[in-house]
């Protein structure tokens, strides 16, 4: 299965949003890391969800499913975390397949 | 009719999966990829495509524009690869992993469409009267998810 669908044409790195100044980034607490949840929704199927956190992410079906039902029960889960750059990759690769993810600096 | 008898999608080894569905599911599969395919970047049809390209902050919206401006190009050309894709391979009789993998993320994408239309909720399928002009909608959301249930379990079982 191809795992970075789409991924390839985009340059995350030297994107114009990523340049910060370095002092502004330090008193922001930069290092604080970012999370990307995943939020319950009524179309999506609790199966798909399930098999998309495995196709994504690597995890297994069991981690997966535990992450999807948090999702269901509790209206969301947090499903990734690290660098601003990662959780960007991340949530785009959830929006590709239809999930409903955010991120936010945790 | 292949539906209750057979499993629309069946593993036939890690990249071989056949496809158990007639003619006229073949035919509406395709109509409503094309008819997704024509909407996906016409600007009238955006309030249902909210769930296409959602937000991916919630609170702070000029990171949220960053974002958007980074990938909405992206997002566009791998929804329309996978629809295009289904829509060159409706008569095949047997998919391979990636022609599979265009199927479920391009009907996933049609069904979300669909259910943002029907505003569906928690507690849908509504009770519907025979003449309920949703009635032909609601059968296709229903179908969808039958197609894209059966596509995730031949999937996950191959993994």
């Amino acid at each position: 299965m191809n795992r970075t669908a789409g991924i390839k044409h985009i340059r995350f790195a030297d994107a114009p949003v990523e340049v910060r100044d370095p002092d502004i980034e330090e008193t922001l607490g930069v290092d604080r890391p970012w999370v990307v949840l995943v939020w319950n929704d009524p179309i999506n199927l609790m199966t798909y969800v399930t098999f998309v956190l495995q196709k994504v992410f690597g995890y297994s079906r069991e981690k997966a499913e535990a992450m999807m039902l948090e999702v269901h029960n509790n209206g969301r889960s947090v499903v990734s975390n690290g660098t601003r750059e990662k959780a960007e990759l991340d949530v785009f690769r959830l929006h590709e397949h239809g999930l409903w993810a955010t991120m936010q600096q945790d | 009719m292949a539906f209750g008898l057979r499993r629309p999608f069946q593993p036939k080894g890690p990249d071989r999966f056949a496809v158990n569905i007639g003619a006229r599911e073949r035919a509406v599969v395709k109509a409503v990829c094309e008819d997704l395919l024509g909407a996906l970047e016409d600007p009238a049809a955006e309030p249902l495509l909210r769930r296409v390209y959602p937000v991916a902050h919630v609170t702070d919206a000029t990171i949220d524009e960053a974002y958007q401006e980074m990938v909405h190009s992206d997002l566009v050309t791998s929804r329309r690869q996978a629809l295009e894709r289904i829509i060159a391979s409706t008569q095949e009789k047997e998919l391979d992993r990636e022609q599979l993998e265009a199927w479920m993320i391009g009907l996933n994408t049609v069904r979300l469409v669909l259910g943002t239309r029907l505003d569906v909720g928690e507690d849908s399928p509504p009770e519907l009267e025979p003449d309920d002009p949703d009635l032909p909608a609601w059968a296709v959301y229903e179908f969808l998810g039958g197609m894209v249930d059966s596509i995730v379990r031949s999937s996950a079982e191959t993994l």
